[in-house]
């Protein structure tokens, strides 16, 4: 081990027994805070996977992704409020057929404009200096910002309250206080992110996608349709946003133009935190992330979040250059 | 949309302008137009209501033969930058202004952190300015607190600022005073957004609160952008004991968000605040949990003075649409009346079209001012006589009928029959001189 292996594991010691010194002095308001971490952080790990998927296939930091993530749930908003406007805060069947109608359509629209995006402004310039596409991420993230702001303007947009709330649907175990809504939102992300390791370990075009990441060239080679391989890339990863952010509009019930600005920055943390272009890194990243903001938010003060998450990720950096689990990028 | 209609009702209005000063050129009409601008966010419903409010009282000045025979022609200017104030923008707004000799004077601005970075340029070439909103103390009082000064912001030059609103050192105490005395809680949590605004009134409510004896279980703060989820604030303050929550900030920087995610951690205390909140977007991100919002606002509640009933029916008339009317709607009102009087009175003086210093000076000289909300003079330093702060509370469930007689302030879509409903006052001036 080197050096800087010793002082990582320093770090997260100090961070370990900090925490147990709280969830052992005041283990309600531990794991009270915990929860409301797990939730925030099962929709960053959501948005991380696409910042991870899209950089390791082909290094390209798709500043875009936050932005995919909020319109997903503006397009969500928009068609459960012409649906089910109507049965908000109640719980009633027809609730849940909307949502099991409504996850995968936004889902769906979303890989497909995630597909356009890469065709119109990525694909283009793959072959050009890195910087270009970084640009047109850019551009792509204003436009989508753009797009939202012409739709409903600068206020905030309401998303239905579909997910059943209230006494029957809320618990409190040891005064530790929970609802359906906070399950729902770590279940879904959960059997999405194991739905999506099924899939790149265990089928064609998942390896497909490996062998890409690995070495493009080396794919082509043998016989991998480089440009479906990637276009499949920016869909997943959109599918995964659009769902995220349905979820967080369930979970939230406001949402706002702007919002992939911070969660997007939050989520291309959580990557870099599990290593980027590894997977299971981001999903565990994503995890990390809201406990740490959490945490910060609860034991330190909210003005200093920000500082701590991206201290925490200047540590890593710096003590570990590949991220929790390891980067994985294009070998060269 | 909001910005869409906006559009439509300034090219109705200049357009109503024009006609009637040319239907009234025989009654003196006819010695031309004069200008007034505003600065105001036209993109937030409450920017957009007090712009309403300014096009009422000139169309009804233009319809009745103008100023002393001088047409009024309104021009509306938004200092909306990616969907929020921008001092910027408002500076770029009170520079086209003064470039235009035809401007007399302005309403606004809306936020006092724009009218501390457009006083510096208006005051030098004596633009007067009247805000119907601007509520932070330090544009005309030189308290301990202040960061800036209101005479640096003058620069040596006569003032030029008035606003017909109160001040927050009123508007937080108010709060602060209500839930001692009236709800009686001794222990609150106070959330601010970190902006001028949001940190200063804050400040005021924590002075006042803890002098009359309450607790404050904790102070924090956050950033729009950089936080969304304010549950484990809430959970230091429910923990702490606190009975109520009070909140510096505006809903542009999604102060309300948390009294939803209040209900999230099974929390139902009321959520107070100042006039930032007192809006429909604050409503709107309560999303759900919008009953026992307590808000306070810089003045007296138009709806419940007498003499002001007479103008707002005329005003619903002629702006029916159920967010064109606001809480500083009638502010707005009499402040653009308060600066064509002057302007009137500037014109006799000069005998012909007044210079902006002799609009300035004939501001100043304003006594027993009679306006919709009340009969009341400006000091030198720009501040009303009237010191009057209004509480307001969110019911939910409101019959149609009830919702229309409340202040018109109410969520839209599933929250539209929750509104604000006028509450109470208290007046500081007669606190004073009693």
């Amino acid at each position: 081990m080197s050096l800087t292996d010793y002082g990582f594991y320093i770090l997260c010691a100090t961070a370990i027994v900090l925490l147990a010194t709280q969830a052992f002095t005041n283990p309600k308001d531990f794991f009270q805070v915990t929860i409301f971490g797990l939730a925030d952080g099962a929709i960053y790990a959501l948005v991380a996977l696409g910042y991870t998927m899209v950089y390791g296939i082909i290094e390209l930091i798709n500043f875009a992704h936050g932005d995919v993530f909020t319109l997903g749930a503006y397009i969500g908003a928009a068609i459960l409020a012409f649906f089910a406007g109507a049965n908000e805060g109640s719980f009633v069947v027809v609730n849940v057929i909307a949502l099991l109608l409504v996850f995968p359509i936004v889902m769906l629209i979303m890989g497909g404009i995630n597909i356009t995006i890469e065709r119109i402004a990525y694909r283009p310039l793959r072959n050009a200096p890195r910087l270009a596409p970084l640009i047109t991420a850019i551009g792509m993230s204003f436009v989508l910002e753009g797009i939202m702001f012409m739709w409903h303007g600068a206020p905030t947009v309401h998303f239905p309250d579909l997910l059943p709330h209230g006494p029957g649907f809320q618990t409190t175990i040891g005064g530790v206080f929970f609802g359906f809504k906070d399950v729902f939102v770590v279940v879904a992300a959960a059997i999405l992110v194991s739905l999506l390791a099924v899939f790149i370990n265990g089928s064609k075009l998942g390896k497909a996608m490996r062998a890409t990441a690995q070495d493009r060239d080396a794919a082509q080679l043998m016989g991998i349709d480089i440009n479906r391989t990637i276009a499949a890339t920016f869909f997943i990863g959109a599918v995964l946003a659009g769902a995220g952010g349905m979820i967080w509009g369930l979970y939230f019930n406001t949402i706002y133009y702007n919002l992939g600005f911070r969660t997007g920055l939050v989520a291309f943390t959580a990557a870099v935190f599990g290593g980027i272009g590894n997977i299971p890194g981001a999903a565990i990243g994503g995890l990390i992330i809201g406990l740490v903001a959490a945490y910060s938010d609860g034991y330190i003060g909210s003005k200093w979040t920000e500082v701590v998450i991206f201290g925490i990720l200047i540590g890593v950096l710096v003590f570990r250059p590949t991220g929790l689990l390891g980067m994985r990028v294009p070998e060269k | 949309m909001v910005r869409a209609r906006g559009l439509i009702v300034l090219t109705a209005a200049t357009m109503v302008a024009f006609a009637c000063g040319g239907s009234t050129g025989g009654g003196g009409g006819s010695k031309g137009t004069i200008k007034i601008g505003s600065d105001l966010p036209v993109c937030t419903v409450g920017g957009q209501a007090v712009q309403n409010g300014i096009q009422f009282a000139i169309q009804q000045r233009n319809a009745s033969g103008g100023v002393e025979g001088y047409t009024v022609q309104f021009q509306g200017f938004d200092d909306c930058r990616q969907g929020s104030y921008s001092a910027d923008a408002g500076v770029e707004n009170v520079q086209k202004m003064l470039g235009d000799s035809k401007f007399l004077g302005m309403i606004g601005p809306y936020n006092s952190a724009v009218a501390k970075a457009e006083i510096p340029i208006a005051a030098p070439q004596h633009f007067v300015m009247i805000s119907p909103a601007n509520t932070n103390p330090c544009l005309t009082k030189d308290l301990p607190t202040c960061s800036y000064h209101p005479q640096d912001l003058r620069a040596g030059n006569a003032n030029n600022y008035w606003r017909v609103v109160t001040t927050d050192d009123y508007q937080g105490p108010a709060m602060a005073d209500y839930i001692y005395k009236q709800l009686k809680f001794t222990k609150v949590g106070i959330l601010d957004d970190s902006t001028v605004f949001g940190v200063g009134i804050a400040g005021s409510f924590e002075t006042e609160f803890k002098k009359l004896g309450g607790t404050v279980v904790k102070h924090s703060e956050y950033k729009k952008e950089q936080t969304s989820d304010w549950k484990s604030i809430l959970l230091a303050f429910k923990n702490g004991g606190a009975q109520a929550v009070y909140v510096g900030g505006t809903d542009d920087q999604n102060i309300c968000i948390p009294r939803k995610q209040m209900k999230d951690i099974g929390w139902d205390v009321p959520f107070t605040g100042g006039d930032g909140i007192e809006t429909s977007d604050c409503i709107n991100q309560a999303s759900g949990n919008e009953p026992n919002i307590y808000a306070t606002s810089a003045g007296a509640d138009a709806t419940q003075v007498d003499g002001a009933k007479q103008a707002i029916a005329d005003f619903r008339k002629a702006f029916p649409g159920p967010n064109d009317f606001g809480g500083y709607t009638m502010q707005a009102y009499d402040a653009t009346n308060a600066l064509m009087d002057a302007i009137g009175r500037a014109v006799k003086t000069a005998n012909g079209t007044p210079t902006r210093d002799q609009v300035r000076a004939e501001m100043a000289k304003t006594k027993g001012f009679k306006g919709a909300i009340g009969t009341y003079d400006f000091d030198d330093k720009g501040d009303t006589s009237l010191k009057i702060v209004s509480i307001y509370v969110v019911k939910g469930n409101l019959s149609d009928a009830d919702v229309k007689s409340s202040t018109g302030v109410c969520g839209s879509k599933t929250a539209k029959n929750a509104c604000f409903v006028w509450k109470t006052q208290f007046d500081f001036a007669q606190a004073s001189s009693q």
